[in-house]
């Protein structure tokens, strides 16, 4: 550059004008030695564009991959692998978390939420392949709850404009009911308890297509009623040894949890085999109850697509009901409104002495760190 | 990929709906091409991209469709029995709305019964709620657990909660002259109590109605037809979380044959949704 500025270096007078990003500087083209630097800034507005920009403003976030989510996408894949699902499972589950970090009201939701969500887009994946998962077993895996993981599995589903398909009956019963241990001997399960798998399985589908079919599936936990068909299964196979064992040792002995709704699916199940009972001559005349008709499962379910017909013709037996008449209210909403009404709701000059002196009492007592 | 007549293979082991309507697409859609969407496609790829492709194109089909729900729950009642589908939808109708064919031996007779009314009143000047819980019998505050004075009445059988803006909000009424009425009393009560109370901006926020169709219903196929507006996760709840659009209606329906209708403004809004669902529930109606 001329003008008669010589580079402290060297010597030369080839001084560039050139700007390191928005610094202007003079530099020599011979040996690169600064000369001068300008200064960073020139008026007020130059400063203000380069004052420090948030990171949730700046476009970092779309340029990487934030910690917080590559924590979240290495949580979903490594519960991928304990579940021990499909490898293409990960892909679509690592998809779903991606396309919900997309969206801001996730990005900047808590880590309860965050961590929650890695389940929600397992589960959604599970359900989109027919793979039995419940959400019971994935809040115990993330040690969640029910309703945190309730309102973001919802809200997952809304963002995304998801369809989800229910859970598949057929293939949780599968699933829950190998999980017995009740295939072999061992030291908490008895020779007579050991059951073929095969055998269990078939008849415990046939028992919760049967309570599906006679509504007791329908707006209910579907994990209760497979362990109370399981039972009913398991007892049927060999009723002479397996009466006397109760729902709460079955399970013990499979080392199953028992859902305390069991009981009552178990209960409603065996009022619906004995209703098809009856409907068969050869039952109707030993006169069954809850505990020998488990002797007839087998019969029973042989035959129930004519049985549950039979039985269930007249609906399924609800009670009268009584219908209340509505009432008709004759209210206009402009009506007078009376001052003796609207005193009743007003304290006395005494009452609100009374009310006064006892809570100066209450807060001289609280008060008071030590009574005498 | 489509909702279609033929069951998709996760329904197996599940007995299906007799008489189920054929699922929610608008036959006379005119945004939809000719030719197209009702011919069933067997789901056979299992590579996880091909399943995100196939959800973006549903969420495309269910954005072209919603646009077309003014007449959707009505559209259904009128559309032909499974079996007897057209494999092409007829291309004649421009954007003129079909009107559904309801006659009125249709209509259900049964009429939901108003449960709930939420409405809001500005008292029009600040209040001091300290003085309102000392001086009235029927108030509670609690200040640190919540800010605001709880007032109750027994006439109409009502509870307010009066603010220290002067807003107040009224719950509990089951007509909305009872709900304005009881606003007037709490008003009233506060006026007594020595502030200049107005009665400005009533409004009725949400009213709530309930009713029972009598007859059990098969909700998991009504979550398979109507996907689109229904949420059934039984592990979660045991009702069907119906969004009605037209009219912008939430529904609560459970196997037992009730249902429960909130997010209305107006009482006719919730006739209107029942009218509309009472024949949908109608198709789920098993009769073993």
């Amino acid at each position: 550059m001329p003008g008669g500025g010589r580079c402290p270096d060297c010597g030369s007078t080839e001084l560039v004008e050139d700007s390191h990003y928005s610094q202007s500087q003079l530099v020599c083209s011979d040996c690169g030695c600064v000369v001068t630097e300008g200064v960073l800034t020139t008026t007020f507005s130059d400063e203000g564009n380069l004052r420090e920009v948030t990171y949730s403003r700046s476009t970092g976030e779309n340029e990487q991959v934030s910690r917080s989510e590559q924590r979240g996408l290495r949580r979903v894949r490594d519960l991928c692998r304990v579940l021990q699902l499909p490898p293409t499972f990960e892909d679509t589950a690592v998809a779903y978390y991606q396309k919900a970090y997309r969206h801001s009201g996730i990005r900047a939701a808590r880590l309860q939420k965050k961590e929650v969500l890695v389940g929600c887009c397992v589960l959604i994946t599970c359900r989109q392949r027919n793979w039995p998962l419940t959400m019971g077993t994935i809040c115990t895996l993330l040690y969640a709850d029910l309703d945190v993981f309730s309102g973001t599995y919802m809200q997952l589903v809304k963002l995304l404009g998801l369809d989800v398909p229910s859970l598949c009956l057929a293939e949780l019963v599968k699933t829950y009911c190998s999980s017995f241990k009740l295939f072999q001997a061992s030291p908490s399960v008895p020779a007579k308890y050991v059951e073929d798998k095969e055998k269990m399985l078939s008849r415990t589908l046939q028992l919760v297509e049967l309570a599906d079919e006679t509504w007791l599936v329908t707006g209910r936990h579907p994990l209760p009623v497979i362990t109370a068909a399981a039972f009913l299964a398991w007892q049927s196979l060999q009723p002479s040894y397996r009466l006397s064992c109760s729902l709460a040792r079955f399970c013990k002995s499979a080392n199953v949890d028992l859902p305390h709704p069991a009981s009552s699916r178990l209960q409603e199940l065996l009022a619906v085999l004995l209703r098809m009972a009856k409907q068969l001559a050869w039952l109707q005349v030993l006169k069954l109850d809850k505990r020998s008709v488990v002797k007839h499962i087998g019969d029973l379910l042989q035959h129930r697509h004519t049985l549950v017909r039979a039985a269930f013709q007249d609906g399924m037996g609800k009670r009268p009901r009584i219908c209340p008449t509505p009432t008709v209210s004759t209210v206009t909403g402009d009506e007078n409104i009376s001052d003796s009404e609207i005193e009743q709701y007003l304290r006395t000059p005494q009452e609100i002495r009374d009310f006064q002196r006892a809570q100066a009492a209450g807060q001289a007592a609280t008060s008071v760190p030590n009574p005498p | 990929m489509d909702q279609n007549n033929s069951l998709p293979p996760y329904a197996q082991g599940l007995a299906s709906p007799q008489g189920a309507m054929t699922p929610g697409i608008p036959i006379f859609s005119p945004m939809m091409p000719y030719g197209t969407g009702l011919t069933p496609q067997p789901i056979q790829n299992t590579s996880s991209l091909s399943i995100l492709e196939e959800q973006q194109r549903q969420q495309q089909q269910q954005q072209q469709q919603q646009q077309h729900q003014l007449f959707h729950s009505q559209t259904l009642t009128t559309a032909p029995l499974p079996g007897a589908t057209p494999l092409y939808p007829s291309p004649l109708t421009p954007m003129t709305p079909i009107t559904p064919a309801t006659p009125a031996s249709e209509s259900s007779g049964i009429v939901p019964q108003l449960q709930n009314i939420v409405s809001t009143v500005n008292l029009g000047c600040k209040l001091d709620l300290k003085t309102i819980a000392l001086r009235a019998r029927n108030a509670e505050y609690n200040p640190k657990r919540f800010a605001a004075v709880i007032m109750r009445i027994r006439e109409p059988r009502t509870t307010a909660l009066i603010f220290s803006s002067g807003k107040m909000v009224c719950t509990g009424a089951k007509s909305e002259e009872q709900s304005r009425l009881a606003a007037r009393k709490y008003a009233r009560v506060v006026q007594k109590l020595g502030f200049p109370a107005k009665f400005l901006d009533f409004k009725i926020q949400n009213m709530v109605g309930s009713c029972d169709v009598k007859f059990p219903i098969r909700l998991e196929g009504l979550v398979l037809t109507h996907q689109q507006f229904s949420s059934y996760e039984p592990e979660l709840f045991p009702g069907l979380i119906y969004r009605m659009i037209k009219p912008r209606i939430v529904l609560l329906i459970f196997v037992s044959g009730k249902v429960v209708l909130t997010g209305a403004k107006v009482r006719a809004e919730i006739y209107e949704a029942f009218e509309n669902i009472y024949p949908i529930l109608k198709g789920f109606r098993k009769t073993t």
